[in-house]
Order: C-alpha cells, then structure tokens, then sequence
C-alpha cells in the first residue's frame, strides 16, 4: 500500500512537471522555454555536426569507396592495407575463382580487382591515376568508388578475346587530365585507350585520381594476365555466413567484412576520434553551464511558486522533483530539436563541401545520432541537477506574498 | 486548560494558540567583534503579541483589524506557515513546535486548507491539475484525483471550467479553484487571507456563501477588513498592533 502510494506520487510529479513544461512552452511562458531549449539544441547540433564530421573522416575511405560485403585479400604480414599494397601476394587463375564464386549461394555479384597505380598521359598531360581491373557484372555497383556498370559485362577480351579499350574515369582523374568521354588516352606508356565515361558521381575517397578498366585488358598491360592475377576479390552477399565459404577458396587468405574493415579505419584515425570527444566534452560542459544558468535563473525568478507549494504542504524532495522533471523534460526537447538540427547541419557541410572543396561528401549521418543527442542533452540536465536542486532548496520556503 | 487570558483550549478545540508572540528582527544580529565594537542589536517589530485564542469546529473566527495589526501573522502561526517566537499553538492535541520542518509541512498538507487573497494558482496547469496537486502529493491515484478535483470544482460551480488554466479565469472563478484547491484534502481548518480583497461585490457574496458552507464540518478561521465577510463570522477577533482588543460574538457582530 505504501509503495503503491509513493509509486502513485512519483508518477504523479512527472506528470505534473511535464504538463508544465508542456503549457509553459506552448502558452504561459513561451519565449523563457523556447530561449532555454533553443540553447540545448544548438548545441547538441554543433555536437552532432562535429561527430558527423569526425565519423565521415575516420570511416570515408571505406564508405566511400563501394557497397561491397566482403573483401578476400591474401593474408600478409605487411603493415599496409590491403586496399592500397601492391606489393604482397596476389591471386592466380581469378577469372576462373570468381565463375566460381557467384554460383555459391547467397553471392550477388563478385569481381577480381588488379589495382595498380600507373602513368595516364592525355593531351600532353600526364598524371598518376589509381588504375582497377574489374569484371562487371550487373549485380555489382562500385569499386573504388567508381561505377562498374559503365564497363561492357563480362569481361569481353577475356571471354571472347574481344578488346574493348574501355576505360572509366573518376572526376577529379578527368579534370586533372583535362579529357572527356570520347577522348583517348595512353595507359603505362603504351597501351592506349578511349574514355568511354566519366563518373561524375565517383565516390573515390579524398577525390584520389582513380579510372576503371576490363580486368583481362589490364593484365595485358601490366603483365599479370599470364597467371591471371588479381590483388583481391570483392563480393556483394545477401546472406549473412557467406564469408566462411569465401575463406575456403583460397587457403592463404582471409576474408573481410564490411565492419571489420570499417572498424579498422576507425581504430586508426585518432584525430577523428579525438575531434568527437573533444565536441562531446566541449558541448556537455558548454550545455550543462547553460542549462544551470538559465534554469537557475527560472527557480529564481519563480520561487514564489516553490514557497505556495510548500505552504500547500508539498515537501521538499517533491519541490526538488518537480524542478528536476521540467529541467530534464526541456533538455530531452532541446535534445530532440538539436539532433535533427545537427543530422540537418551535416547535409549543410557536405553540400557546401561538395561544391567548395571535395568531390564526395566528408560528413556522415545516422538515425543513431539523435538518440545520441538526446542523451548528451539529458546528461547536461542530471549534471545541472546538483545545482539547481540546492537553487530550488534555498528559495523554498517561507510564506507567499 | 485556562491560559492567562481566559481562553480555553478544550479537547474539541481544532485549533488553539496560547499566548503567542511573534516578533521580527530587522537585520541580523551582531557578531562578537561586532558587539565590542559598540554595534546595538537591530530593532525588533512586534507582530504578534501575546494572543490565544481556541477555535472549533463548525466555527468561523474572523480576524480584523488595520493593515498591520497582526492578523495575517496570527493566520500564519495557526496553519503553522510560520513559527512563534514564543507561546505554543496546538492543533487537535499535538503541539506544533515539536514537529520537525518535514513535519509541519506534512501537517499543512494533511489537516490545514489555505486560501491566499493572490490566488497562487500555478499558471500553467489546468483548474483540475492545480486542485488535485495535493493528491499529488499525498500519493492518491490518478482516477481518483481527477474525481476528486473535478467534484470540487463542480460543487463550486466551476464544472465547465475544468481544463481551463488560471490565466483564462475571473478573479472570482480563481478564487473559488483556490478554495477547491484547500479543501481537496479534507482538512480540519481553513484558514483565508483576504478571501475577498480582490473580488468585486457579487462574486465576493458567492465566495462568502461557499465559506459558508465549508464551515459546516470544519474550522475556518478569516483574516479581513472587509465587513461584509467579517458578517459571516460566527465570532471575531480585532487586533491592534498586534493584540487583541476586542472579542465580539455573532449575536453582537450582526446586531
């Protein structure tokens, strides 16, 4: 029965606080509330924002680079990743391995990729350029950022001993080389090619100069067809458990997820991570300040109300309660204001950073950060407790006038 | 029990005070250097001074007098608002000064309805939520707290204004909620300040009719100088700087 009693008073007091935020925002006392939340939102979006900034760093040359589930790569003792190290293992008889591969079950698409930097030279221009070999096939959407599908299926010269001299351009490749579709361009020093499209959409992280070729077409120039070499495989999968499979076809390699290789990059940007907690620190203590300032100002500014509930024969502990309810209350508002605000800041970012600076976007969103907002915003009201609590308990009291 | 000036706390008594004096001090008192450095203590200003009085149920006390004379104060000390500085006020048997400060306030909610001539309604709740807060607090259920309110308001003629908020009320609707409001816990004294001071004359005449009939199963004791409220009083109490000068019954007040 007590419990019961002190249940229904707990319950009674939330109520009772979060109906008066509710009416103090929406009619008694609008701009004090929208002034107090406003200020919590903004910044839990400069939290937001900053994080999104920081994971979009950590992560972007993996995010960017393709929607690919699993990555086979030799297993090597080299400290390089295995996205950029050409000097380790490579693969042999790939053309044959990936037949085999798509016809394992839950395996969408998969392509071999020979990734070499090399010298393009057009127009008397000549740059350092990313080169990949892949074999296209629709199922597949990008490698290295760039559009597989821009290539003819199948691998032509390969199958058919068809070349095609096809070769897909990122972007920033094409600006720096000043060539559009059309134009030819000489591959190594002696192979010479037609740029069949440039992928204005290239994804290719920190806009690295980087091109697409058939995978059999550069083997030919760069000698690796005699084995039918290949660095790695890339698979896109539609059920989970596919990797102990794909780990079985080659006995000295290991296969990749796409959170493994995610956390990875993750693990190795300290500064990203350094970026995100120093905005976390910066904008709970900025937050929790703000929130005791301003809510402080309100128990002063309202104490009358706390000294007519005392003489009504509300305690204390209950006063403290319904001060701790509508702080927490407006934090958690602000917090919801401030996330969304924050996810629409990142969009702010990456659309001026597309067109200012980069050639893809440096900031990432996700659902989560509002939940992570929310709870940055209502742990900037627990720690203003403490304080606001002993406010409200020195102004309680008294008689009204 | 006679005290020194003939009032008798009986057992049927609700409320009782006996030889009460409050005294304010104006500033604070001098500390050590402060005193050999020649510093006199503050002056004091006598509220209260050495009143008792018992009050019954069924009774409405009236106290009147000059802005001034003491009886708000006294109104305070009854409902245990504030402490005298000395003399003892005993409400139903138990002596208020040895109840803690969680303890008085616990009492206030329990046995005391206060109806202030400010209303002091919270702006930003309903008529309903601001006469059930007490419930509130006493741990009473929500379907029975809105019940309780909402046949309160009704008996005060309020039962179309539920939801509505103090700001969207008359002067005379917030102080019939405020009543609501004290007696929703079913206390055994009333106590008013001022009930009509900010009412005009018909809805003064309403909220009178309503002390009226809250009296009939508890105490009420009315702080005002207002003479057609103090026309209700069953007995009244004239101070003058802070003593009683004059006890008038109801026989002499209407005559």
């Amino acid at each position: 029965m007590r419990l019961r009693r002190l249940l229904a008073r707990w319950v009674g007091l939330i109520a009772v606080g979060t109906r008066q935020t509710a009416s103090r925002a929406t009619a008694t006392a609008k701009q004090r509330v929208w002034f107090s939340v406003l200020g919590v939102a903004v910044v839990i979006a400069l939290l937001i924002t900053v994080t999104g900034l920081g994971i979009g760093l950590a992560t972007g040359a993996t995010v960017a680079d393709d929607d690919l589930d699993y990555w086979i790569v030799p297993e090597t003792e080299s400290p390089d990743s295995p996205l950029v190290a050409t000097d380790d293992p490579q693969f042999g008889s790939v053309h044959e391995t990936n037949t085999q591969i798509r016809q394992k079950e839950g395996v969408e698409g998969s392509t071999p990729v020979l990734s070499q930097v090399h010298q393009i030279e057009a127009n008397g221009t000549t740059e350092f350029v990313l080169i990949n070999g892949v074999i296209n096939s629709p199922e597949l959407d990008r490698v290295s950022g760039l559009d597989t599908d821009l290539l003819a299926s199948n691998d032509p010269y390969y199958t058919a001993d068809d070349w095609t001299g096809e070769l897909v351009l990122s972007q920033s490749a094409a600006e720096t080389l000043s060539v559009s579709a059309g134009d030819s361009v000489t591959v190594a020093g002696n192979s010479s090619f037609t740029v069949t499209a440039i992928d204005d959409h290239s994804r290719a992280s920190g806009g690295v100069p980087s091109a697409l070729l058939q995978l059999s077409e550069f083997q030919a120039v760069t000698g690796a067809g005699a084995d039918d070499q290949a660095d790695q495989f890339v698979v896109r999968a539609d059920s989970p458990g596919v990797d102990e499979e794909l780990a079985e076809i080659y006995p000295q390699s290991s296969v990749n997820t796409r959170g493994e290789m995610m956390a990875s990059d993750t693990e190795d940007s300290e500064l990203s991570l350094s970026l995100a907690l120093t905005a976390f620190v910066v904008s709970l203590s900025i937050g929790t300040l703000f929130v005791v300032t301003t809510s402080g100002l309100k128990i002063v500014t309202d104490r009358q109300q706390l000294t007519v509930l005392s003489a009504m024969g509300v305690s204390v502990r209950s006063q403290l309660q319904l001060v701790g309810t509508q702080t927490l209350v407006m934090t958690a508002i602000g917090g919801v204001i401030g996330s969304i605000g924050g996810l629409l800041g990142i969009r702010a970012v990456n659309a001026v950073a597309v067109r200012t600076l980069t050639a893809e976007p440096i900031a990432v969103s996700h659902p989560l950060f509002v939940g992570y907002g929310v709870g940055v915003a209502l742990l900037m009201g627990l720690l203003s407790l403490p304080i606001l609590l002993a406010v409200a308990r020195r102004v309680s009291g008294g008689v009204p006038q | 029990m006679a005290n020194s000036h003939g009032q008798t706390s009986t057992p049927s008594a609700v409320v009782s005070a006996s030889d009460v004096r409050k005294v304010y001090t104006q500033g604070s008192n001098p500390g050590r250097i402060a005193r050999a450095l020649g510093r006199s203590p503050p002056p004091t200003i006598s509220a209260v001074d050495t009143v008792s009085l018992a009050v019954s149920q069924e009774e409405i006390v009236g106290l009147a007098g000059p802005s001034g004379s003491g009886k708000s104060t006294l109104l305070h000390i009854l409902a245990g608002l504030e402490h005298p500085t000395e003399g003892t006020v005993t409400f139903q048997g138990t002596e208020l000064a040895a109840l803690s400060r969680r303890g008085r306030t616990r009492h206030r909610l329990e046995h005391i309805g206060i109806v202030f001539q400010h209303f002091h309604l919270l702006n930003s709740l309903s008529a309903r939520a601001n006469v059930a807060l007490p419930l509130v607090e006493l741990g009473v259920g929500k379907r029975q707290r809105r019940q309780r309110a909402t046949d309160l308001l009704e008996r005060v003629g309020l039962g179309d204004r539920i939801t509505h908020r103090p700001g969207e009320l008359s002067g005379g609707e917030r102080q019939r909620v405020a009543i609501a409001r004290a007696l929703v816990t079913d206390p055994a004294l009333v106590v008013a300040d001022e009930p009509t001071g900010e009412l005009d004359t018909d809805t003064g005449r309403t909220i009178l009719q309503e002390f009226q009939r809250v009296a009939e199963n508890r105490a009420v004791v009315l702080a005002s100088h207002d003479r057609e409220t103090l026309d209700i009083c069953d007995r009244l109490l004239r101070l003058r700087d802070g003593s009683i000068a004059d006890r008038t019954s109801r026989g002499e007040i209407t005559g």
